[in-house]
Protein backbone atom coordinates (compact mmCIF):
# COMPACT_ATOMS: atom_id res chain seq x y z
CA UNK A 1 0.00 0.00 0.00
CA UNK A 2 1.13 3.26 -0.93
CA UNK A 3 2.28 5.23 1.96
CA UNK A 4 0.36 8.48 1.93
CA UNK A 5 -2.40 6.38 1.32
CA UNK A 6 -2.20 4.11 4.52
CA UNK A 7 -1.47 7.61 6.22
CA UNK A 8 -4.59 9.18 5.50
CA UNK A 9 -6.66 5.75 5.86
CA UNK A 10 -5.17 5.52 9.09
CA UNK A 11 -6.21 9.70 9.58
CA UNK A 12 -9.87 8.39 8.55
CA UNK A 13 -10.66 5.42 10.32
CA UNK A 14 -8.85 6.14 13.84
CA UNK A 15 -10.62 9.39 13.95
CA UNK A 16 -13.93 8.20 12.54
CA UNK A 17 -13.06 5.22 15.61
CA UNK A 18 -12.04 7.95 18.23
CA UNK A 19 -14.60 10.24 17.67
CA UNK A 20 -17.19 7.61 17.85
CA UNK A 21 -15.59 6.31 21.33
CA UNK A 22 -16.08 10.05 22.14
CA UNK A 23 -19.71 10.85 21.11
CA UNK A 24 -20.52 7.24 21.83
CA UNK A 25 -22.48 7.96 25.63
CA UNK A 26 -22.72 11.79 24.79
CA UNK A 27 -25.53 11.19 21.88
CA UNK A 28 -25.36 7.47 20.51
CA UNK A 29 -26.08 5.48 23.85
CA UNK A 30 -27.53 8.10 25.79
CA UNK A 31 -30.64 6.47 26.52
CA UNK A 32 -29.06 2.99 26.85
CA UNK A 33 -28.73 1.91 30.31
CA UNK A 34 -24.80 0.58 30.76
CA UNK A 35 -25.00 -3.39 31.57
CA UNK A 36 -23.68 -3.72 35.31
CA UNK A 37 -20.38 -5.66 34.45
CA UNK A 38 -19.41 -2.91 31.99
CA UNK A 39 -19.95 -0.21 33.82
CA UNK A 40 -17.46 -2.50 36.22
CA UNK A 41 -15.20 -2.42 33.63
CA UNK A 42 -14.95 0.51 32.08
CA UNK A 43 -13.34 1.78 35.43
CA UNK A 44 -10.15 0.22 35.24
CA UNK A 45 -10.06 1.05 31.60
CA UNK A 46 -7.80 4.29 32.41
CA UNK A 47 -5.71 2.59 35.11
CA UNK A 48 -4.46 -0.59 32.86
CA UNK A 49 -4.62 1.23 29.26
CA UNK A 50 -2.24 4.18 30.70
CA UNK A 51 0.44 1.54 32.25
CA UNK A 52 0.54 -0.36 29.60
CA UNK A 53 1.18 2.50 26.81
CA UNK A 54 3.33 3.98 30.07
CA UNK A 55 5.90 0.85 31.00
CA UNK A 56 7.55 0.68 27.69
CA UNK A 57 8.35 3.79 27.33
CA UNK A 58 10.24 4.04 30.41
CA UNK A 59 11.68 0.11 30.74
CA UNK A 60 14.07 -0.53 27.82
CA UNK A 61 13.68 -4.24 26.09
CA UNK A 62 14.88 -7.26 28.19
CA UNK A 63 17.92 -7.10 26.40
CA UNK A 64 19.65 -4.18 27.59
CA UNK A 65 21.14 -3.52 30.95
CA UNK A 66 18.44 -3.08 33.41
CA UNK A 67 21.09 0.15 34.34
CA UNK A 68 20.51 1.86 30.97
CA UNK A 69 17.02 2.49 32.01
CA UNK A 70 17.52 2.94 35.78
CA UNK A 71 17.96 7.02 35.78
CA UNK A 72 14.20 6.81 33.66
CA UNK A 73 12.84 4.32 36.11
CA UNK A 74 13.91 6.24 39.47
CA UNK A 75 12.06 9.49 37.34
CA UNK A 76 8.93 8.10 36.54
CA UNK A 77 8.75 6.72 40.13
CA UNK A 78 9.53 10.68 41.37
CA UNK A 79 6.79 11.54 38.72
CA UNK A 80 4.55 9.63 40.22
CA UNK A 81 4.60 10.30 43.39
CA UNK A 82 4.44 13.89 42.63
CA UNK A 83 1.21 13.33 40.34
CA UNK A 84 -0.51 11.15 43.42
CA UNK A 85 0.20 14.09 45.23
CA UNK A 86 -0.72 17.11 43.29
CA UNK A 87 -2.67 16.48 40.14
CA UNK A 88 -0.75 18.90 37.99
CA UNK A 89 0.38 17.52 34.83
CA UNK A 90 2.92 20.67 34.86
CA UNK A 91 4.06 19.66 38.23
CA UNK A 92 4.55 16.11 37.09
CA UNK A 93 7.05 16.81 34.17
CA UNK A 94 8.87 19.38 36.07
CA UNK A 95 9.58 16.53 38.43
CA UNK A 96 10.53 14.23 36.34
CA UNK A 97 12.29 15.95 33.87
CA UNK A 98 14.53 17.24 36.59
CA UNK A 99 15.43 13.98 38.15
CA UNK A 100 16.19 12.77 35.01
CA UNK A 101 18.49 15.33 33.76
CA UNK A 102 19.87 15.45 37.42
CA UNK A 103 20.71 11.61 37.32
CA UNK A 104 22.08 11.45 33.56
CA UNK A 105 24.27 14.33 34.35
CA UNK A 106 25.22 12.62 38.28
CA UNK A 107 26.17 9.27 35.74
CA UNK A 108 28.08 11.34 33.14
CA UNK A 109 30.01 13.07 36.00
CA UNK A 110 30.63 9.63 38.05
CA UNK A 111 29.72 7.33 35.91
CA UNK B 1 -16.07 32.72 16.48
CA UNK B 2 -16.55 36.35 17.19
CA UNK B 3 -19.42 35.00 19.28
CA UNK B 4 -17.29 32.63 20.96
CA UNK B 5 -14.60 35.51 22.35
CA UNK B 6 -16.97 37.88 23.47
CA UNK B 7 -18.33 34.97 25.77
CA UNK B 8 -16.67 35.04 29.40
CA UNK B 9 -16.92 31.58 29.97
CA UNK B 10 -15.36 30.77 26.52
CA UNK B 11 -12.11 32.84 27.54
CA UNK B 12 -12.15 31.57 30.93
CA UNK B 13 -11.82 28.19 29.72
CA UNK B 14 -9.04 29.32 27.09
CA UNK B 15 -7.02 30.88 29.85
CA UNK B 16 -7.54 27.93 32.64
CA UNK B 17 -6.28 25.40 30.31
CA UNK B 18 -2.88 27.10 29.11
CA UNK B 19 -1.11 25.50 32.53
CA UNK B 20 -1.94 21.99 30.97
CA UNK B 21 -1.31 23.02 27.24
CA UNK B 22 1.98 24.24 28.45
CA UNK B 23 2.62 20.47 29.88
CA UNK B 24 1.72 19.36 26.53
CA UNK B 25 4.54 21.27 24.18
CA UNK B 26 6.87 18.60 24.87
CA UNK B 27 4.46 15.91 24.22
CA UNK B 28 3.34 18.27 20.51
CA UNK B 29 6.95 18.18 19.80
CA UNK B 30 7.56 14.70 19.65
CA UNK B 31 4.26 13.84 17.97
CA UNK B 32 5.63 16.00 15.21
CA UNK B 33 9.11 14.53 15.20
CA UNK B 34 7.47 11.50 15.09
CA UNK B 35 5.14 12.06 12.26
CA UNK B 36 8.23 13.61 10.01
CA UNK B 37 10.62 10.66 10.89
CA UNK B 38 7.65 8.33 9.73
CA UNK B 39 7.80 10.00 6.38
CA UNK B 40 4.71 11.91 6.72
CA UNK B 41 3.73 14.86 4.63
CA UNK B 42 3.00 18.04 6.35
CA UNK B 43 -0.59 17.30 5.23
CA UNK B 44 -0.76 14.20 6.62
CA UNK B 45 0.90 15.23 9.81
CA UNK B 46 -1.65 17.80 10.88
CA UNK B 47 -4.20 15.46 9.71
CA UNK B 48 -2.88 13.07 12.21
CA UNK B 49 -3.36 16.21 14.92
CA UNK B 50 -6.11 17.68 13.86
CA UNK B 51 -8.71 14.86 13.13
CA UNK B 52 -7.12 12.34 14.94
CA UNK B 53 -6.27 14.69 17.87
CA UNK B 54 -4.89 11.79 20.70
CA UNK B 55 -1.15 12.09 21.51
CA UNK B 56 -1.45 8.48 22.55
CA UNK B 57 -3.25 7.52 19.12
CA UNK B 58 -0.48 9.64 17.24
CA UNK B 59 2.29 8.03 18.75
CA UNK B 60 1.64 4.56 18.35
CA UNK B 61 0.23 5.15 14.51
CA UNK B 62 3.87 6.74 13.49
CA UNK B 63 5.40 4.14 14.85
CA UNK B 64 3.38 1.53 13.63
CA UNK B 65 3.72 2.83 10.63
CA UNK B 66 7.68 3.45 10.33
CA UNK B 67 8.12 -0.83 11.44
CA UNK B 68 5.81 -1.53 8.43
CA UNK B 69 2.99 -2.62 10.24
CA UNK B 70 -0.46 -3.59 8.29
CA UNK B 71 -3.03 -1.19 8.51
CA UNK B 72 -5.49 -3.38 10.63
CA UNK B 73 -2.34 -4.01 13.37
CA UNK B 74 -2.67 0.23 13.34
CA UNK B 75 -6.33 0.91 13.76
CA UNK B 76 -6.60 -2.02 16.17
CA UNK B 77 -3.84 -0.47 18.55
CA UNK B 78 -5.18 3.33 17.88
CA UNK B 79 -8.51 2.05 19.01
CA UNK B 80 -7.61 0.08 21.78
CA UNK B 81 -5.40 3.07 23.00
CA UNK B 82 -8.25 5.21 22.93
CA UNK B 83 -10.86 3.26 24.87
CA UNK B 84 -10.45 5.59 27.58
CA UNK B 85 -12.99 7.80 25.11
CA UNK B 86 -15.53 5.52 26.07
CA UNK B 87 -15.41 6.11 30.11
CA UNK B 88 -15.13 9.96 29.91
CA UNK B 89 -18.04 10.07 27.27
CA UNK B 90 -20.19 8.11 30.01
CA UNK B 91 -18.94 10.57 32.86
CA UNK B 92 -19.56 13.34 30.83
CA UNK B 93 -23.02 12.34 29.36
CA UNK B 94 -24.99 13.59 32.33
CA UNK B 95 -23.48 16.79 32.59
CA UNK B 96 -24.21 17.52 28.93
CA UNK B 97 -27.62 16.14 28.76
CA UNK B 98 -29.14 19.94 29.08
CA UNK B 99 -27.19 21.24 26.40
CA UNK B 100 -28.48 21.16 22.57
CA UNK B 101 -27.55 18.14 20.47
CA UNK B 102 -25.44 20.66 18.34
CA UNK B 103 -23.58 21.34 21.44
CA UNK B 104 -22.63 17.23 22.50
CA UNK B 105 -21.69 16.24 19.27
CA UNK B 106 -19.05 19.37 19.00
CA UNK B 107 -17.86 18.75 22.29
CA UNK B 108 -17.27 15.02 22.14
CA UNK B 109 -14.76 16.13 19.21
CA UNK B 110 -12.88 18.07 22.13
CA UNK B 111 -12.91 15.06 24.88
CA UNK B 112 -9.40 14.56 25.78
CA UNK B 113 -7.51 13.35 28.72
CA UNK B 114 -6.69 17.14 29.79
CA UNK B 115 -10.51 18.65 28.70
CA UNK B 116 -12.36 16.18 30.70
CA UNK B 117 -10.75 16.58 34.32
CA UNK B 118 -11.12 20.18 33.80
CA UNK B 119 -14.26 19.87 32.75
CA UNK B 120 -15.54 18.06 35.29
CA UNK B 121 -14.33 19.79 37.74
CA UNK B 122 -16.08 23.17 35.97
CA UNK B 123 -19.74 21.27 35.66
CA UNK B 124 -19.15 20.25 39.18
CA UNK B 125 -18.69 23.73 41.05
CA UNK B 126 -22.46 24.08 39.37
CA UNK B 127 -23.98 27.11 37.63
CA UNK B 128 -25.86 27.20 34.51
CA UNK B 129 -24.68 23.90 32.36
CA UNK B 130 -24.69 26.38 29.24
CA UNK B 131 -22.25 28.66 30.84
CA UNK B 132 -20.30 25.24 32.00
CA UNK B 133 -20.51 24.06 28.11
CA UNK B 134 -19.01 26.95 26.64
CA UNK B 135 -16.19 27.16 29.45
CA UNK B 136 -15.49 23.24 28.33
CA UNK B 137 -15.47 24.63 24.84
CA UNK B 138 -12.78 27.54 25.61
CA UNK B 139 -10.47 24.79 26.91
CA UNK B 140 -10.96 22.44 24.55
CA UNK B 141 -10.54 24.76 21.97
CA UNK B 142 -7.20 25.44 24.03
CA UNK B 143 -5.74 22.63 23.60
CA UNK B 144 -6.62 21.53 20.48
CA UNK B 145 -5.22 24.90 19.15
CA UNK B 146 -1.71 24.59 21.36
CA UNK B 147 -1.88 20.78 19.76
CA UNK B 148 -1.73 21.65 16.25
CA UNK B 149 0.89 24.23 17.22
CA UNK B 150 3.41 22.30 18.66
CA UNK B 151 2.72 19.30 16.24
CA UNK B 152 3.67 21.46 13.28
CA UNK B 153 6.90 23.01 15.48
CA UNK B 154 7.82 19.56 16.08
CA UNK B 155 7.58 18.20 12.33
CA UNK B 156 9.71 21.31 11.51
CA UNK B 157 12.51 21.79 14.13
CA UNK B 158 12.01 19.16 16.37
CA UNK B 159 14.85 16.98 14.75
CA UNK B 160 17.22 20.21 16.32
CA UNK B 161 16.42 19.67 20.16
CA UNK B 162 19.57 17.65 21.20
CA UNK B 163 18.94 13.81 22.16
CA UNK B 164 20.29 14.41 25.65
CA UNK B 165 17.77 16.68 26.58
CA UNK B 166 15.29 13.36 26.58
CA UNK B 167 12.26 15.24 25.39
CA UNK B 168 10.68 11.74 24.63
CA UNK B 169 10.99 11.16 28.30
CA UNK B 170 7.90 13.79 28.70
CA UNK B 171 5.58 11.36 26.78
CA UNK B 172 5.18 8.57 29.42
CA UNK B 173 5.41 11.52 32.28
CA UNK B 174 2.06 13.12 30.64
CA UNK B 175 0.79 9.64 31.24
CA UNK B 176 1.78 9.41 34.91
CA UNK B 177 0.45 11.97 35.63
CA UNK B 178 -2.95 10.96 34.66
CA UNK B 179 -2.72 7.62 35.63
CA UNK B 180 -1.13 7.53 39.44
CA UNK B 181 -4.00 9.83 41.00
CA UNK B 182 -6.55 6.69 40.17
CA UNK B 183 -4.00 4.44 42.22
CA UNK B 184 -6.13 4.60 45.67
CA UNK B 185 -8.28 1.17 45.25
CA UNK B 186 -7.08 -2.26 45.28
CA UNK B 187 -8.80 -3.15 42.21
CA UNK B 188 -7.32 -0.32 40.14
CA UNK B 189 -3.54 -1.29 41.77
CA UNK B 190 -4.14 -4.83 40.35
CA UNK B 191 -5.40 -3.79 37.05
CA UNK B 192 -2.30 -1.36 36.94
CA UNK B 193 -0.07 -4.25 38.09
CA UNK B 194 -1.67 -7.10 35.72
CA UNK B 195 -1.56 -4.70 32.47
CA UNK B 196 2.08 -3.63 33.44
CA UNK B 197 3.66 -6.82 34.10
CA UNK B 198 2.10 -8.14 30.95
CA UNK B 199 2.86 -5.68 28.56
CA UNK B 200 6.71 -5.90 29.86
CA UNK B 201 6.64 -9.91 29.54
CA UNK B 202 5.35 -9.74 26.51
CA UNK B 203 7.55 -7.45 24.90
CA UNK B 204 8.78 -9.69 22.10
CA UNK B 205 4.94 -10.00 20.46
CA UNK B 206 5.73 -8.22 16.96
CA UNK B 207 3.88 -4.61 15.85
CA UNK B 208 2.87 -3.50 19.55
CA UNK B 209 0.63 -6.42 20.51
CA UNK B 210 1.49 -6.42 23.34
CA UNK B 211 -0.18 -3.31 24.51
CA UNK B 212 -3.73 -4.69 23.39
CA UNK B 213 -3.35 -8.37 25.28
CA UNK B 214 -1.67 -6.30 28.56
CA UNK B 215 -4.51 -3.53 28.33
CA UNK B 216 -7.45 -5.84 28.00
CA UNK B 217 -6.24 -8.46 30.74
CA UNK B 218 -5.35 -5.52 33.46
CA UNK B 219 -9.18 -4.28 32.53
CA UNK B 220 -10.54 -8.06 32.99
CA UNK B 221 -8.01 -8.14 36.21
CA UNK B 222 -9.39 -5.26 38.09
CA UNK B 223 -13.01 -6.00 36.89
CA UNK B 224 -12.66 -9.37 38.75
CA UNK B 225 -11.16 -7.42 41.95
CA UNK B 226 -13.89 -5.28 42.27
CA UNK B 227 -16.05 -8.20 42.26
CA UNK B 228 -13.99 -10.10 44.32
CA UNK B 229 -13.10 -7.25 47.53
CA UNK B 230 -17.16 -6.37 46.82
CA UNK B 231 -17.72 -10.15 47.87
CA UNK B 232 -15.36 -10.08 51.12
CA UNK B 233 -16.88 -7.04 52.08
CA UNK B 234 -20.46 -7.66 51.87
CA UNK B 235 -19.59 -11.08 53.99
Amino acid sequence: MDGALKLWSVVAIVGVLNYLSRVSFIAIFARRHVPVLLARAFRYVPAAMLTALVLPMIVAAPAAPVLASAPKIVAAIVAGAVAFVTHSTLKTLAAGMLTLWALQFAGFAFG
Amino acid sequence: MRRFIANPDFRAGFVDMLPAALALVPFGLVCGVGAAAAGASLAGAVGLSAIVFSGAAQILAVQLLAAGAPLVVIVLTCFVAGLRFLIYSAAMAPYLRPLPPRWQNGLAFLLTDQAFAAAVRRFDAGGDARAAGAHFLGSGFALWAFWQLTNIAGYFVGNLIPPAWSLDFAVPLCFIALVAPHFRTSPTIVAAAVAGVGVLALAALPMKLNLIVAGVAGIAAGTLADFAKERWTAR
